[in-house]
């Protein structure tokens, strides 16, 4: 691996740009990936920024139940995201449809079905450090040596 | 000058500013002690009471299974919603999420059951295969018949003329035995979950 492949993994791993799509939930998630910006957690101190642009991002988190609306669209959204990407889902919903996933109802769970997800962080809603620490880990496995697998 | 340049240098360049400024992150991510995770054992034995399964709100969230020689109880992550119930209502306390347990200790607070049996009147037809499908039932009246009568009083529900009659609701454990054995699906089983609070004595608090 010579010096650039070096500088760029480095920097890939440093600038995480993350992009959120909200496929149908309560809005809890919403609101604890929001925390994730307050200065409390403050998750720009490692280098990650909500750019709600996929076409920059490098990390699509997911929240929520996957709704018909969406059947075509998060796939392109998807799609859009260049390279070194990774998806990681917010919350129950996302994996079972949680309480959204009943009888007579149009959600169709797992996410996991429709895009590829990197990683998955359970809870109702999941706490701001475990998003974080979600992210972190898809940043460790994905873009830390994202030069050696893909020469 | 060359002096007053590295004074300068050093007042405000110093090097646990620079330190801090590059690699100082926020405070402690760390979970606080109060917050309710995911139900974790506390190594005491679980006596397949089922309390758990039966309080959970969140559908699929948490099974008792086989453990070596026991049971434990299994939270599926991604459907438990971190509620506490569980925690709450098992009788022997095997399970611990945050400081539930110390909480309802010190306040003196717990869950109580109950089920209440509906029967719906215009499907029911009196067959009295829930008479005979409930364990209960079985173990208050062992001869009961395939057509559910019996002559004892201490039964759940028993058939009478032709029509079903719940005696003593407030023995059922909640099994749903009869739901599941019900043709017609005439009979439901609600469970009903209140809180209690044992009321403190004066002079304590």
């Amino acid at each position: 691996m010579n010096i650039l492949q070096r500088i760029k993994n480095t920097v890939r791993s440093r600038s995480i740009h993350v992009a959120y799509v909200d496929v149908g939930s309560c809005n809890g998630c919403d609101i604890e990936v929001l925390a994730c910006l307050a200065p409390r957690y403050d998750i720009e101190q490692y280098g990650i920024y909500v750019h709600n642009n996929p076409r920059e991002a490098d990390v699509l988190l997911v929240i929520g139940a996957y709704t018909p609306g969406w059947e075509e669209k998060l796939a392109m959204v998807w799609e859009k995201i260049p390279a070194p990407k990774a998806a990681i889902t917010i919350g129950n919903c996302p994996i079972s449809g949680c309480l959204f996933d009943r009888k007579g109802s149009f959600v169709d769970p797992p996410v996991k079905k429709h895009i590829p997800i990197a990683a998955e962080v359970p809870g109702c809603p999941p706490r701001p450090t475990e998003i974080l620490q979600a992210i972190m880990s898809v940043r460790d496995s994905v873009f830390a040596n994202w030069e050696e697998e893909h020469p | 000058m060359s002096s007053s340049l590295v004074w300068y240098i050093r007042e405000f360049a110093r090097a646990e500013w620079i330190k801090k400024f590059l690699f100082a992150k926020t405070a402690p991510l760390v979970t606080p002690t109060h917050f309710r995770g995911f139900p974790e054992p506390t190594g005491k034995t679980c006596t397949h009471a089922l309390f758990c399964m039966m309080a959970c709100p969140a559908p699929g969230a948490i099974e008792v299974v086989h453990a070596g020689d026991g049971w434990m109880p299994k939270i599926h992550k991604g459907h438990c919603i971190r509620c506490g119930l569980c925690v709450e209502v098992c009788p022997n306390g095997v399970l611990k999420s945050g400081r539930i347990r110390e909480t309802m200790g010190r306040e003196g607070t717990s869950l109580l059951f109950s089920f209440r049996i509906a029967i719906d009147k215009d499907l029911c037809t009196g067959c009295g295969n829930c008479c005979t499908a409930c364990p209960v039932n079985k173990q208050a009246d062992a001869q009961m018949g395939a057509g559910g009568h019996s002559s004892n009083d201490d039964v759940i529900m028993r058939v009478q003329e032709g029509d079903i009659v719940v005696i003593h609701e407030d023995k059922c454990t909640g099994c749903k035995t009869c739901e599941v054995s019900c043709p017609n699906g005439a009979i439901r089983i609600a469970r009903i979950l209140e809180g209690y609070q044992q009321p403190v004595q004066e002079g304590l608090q």
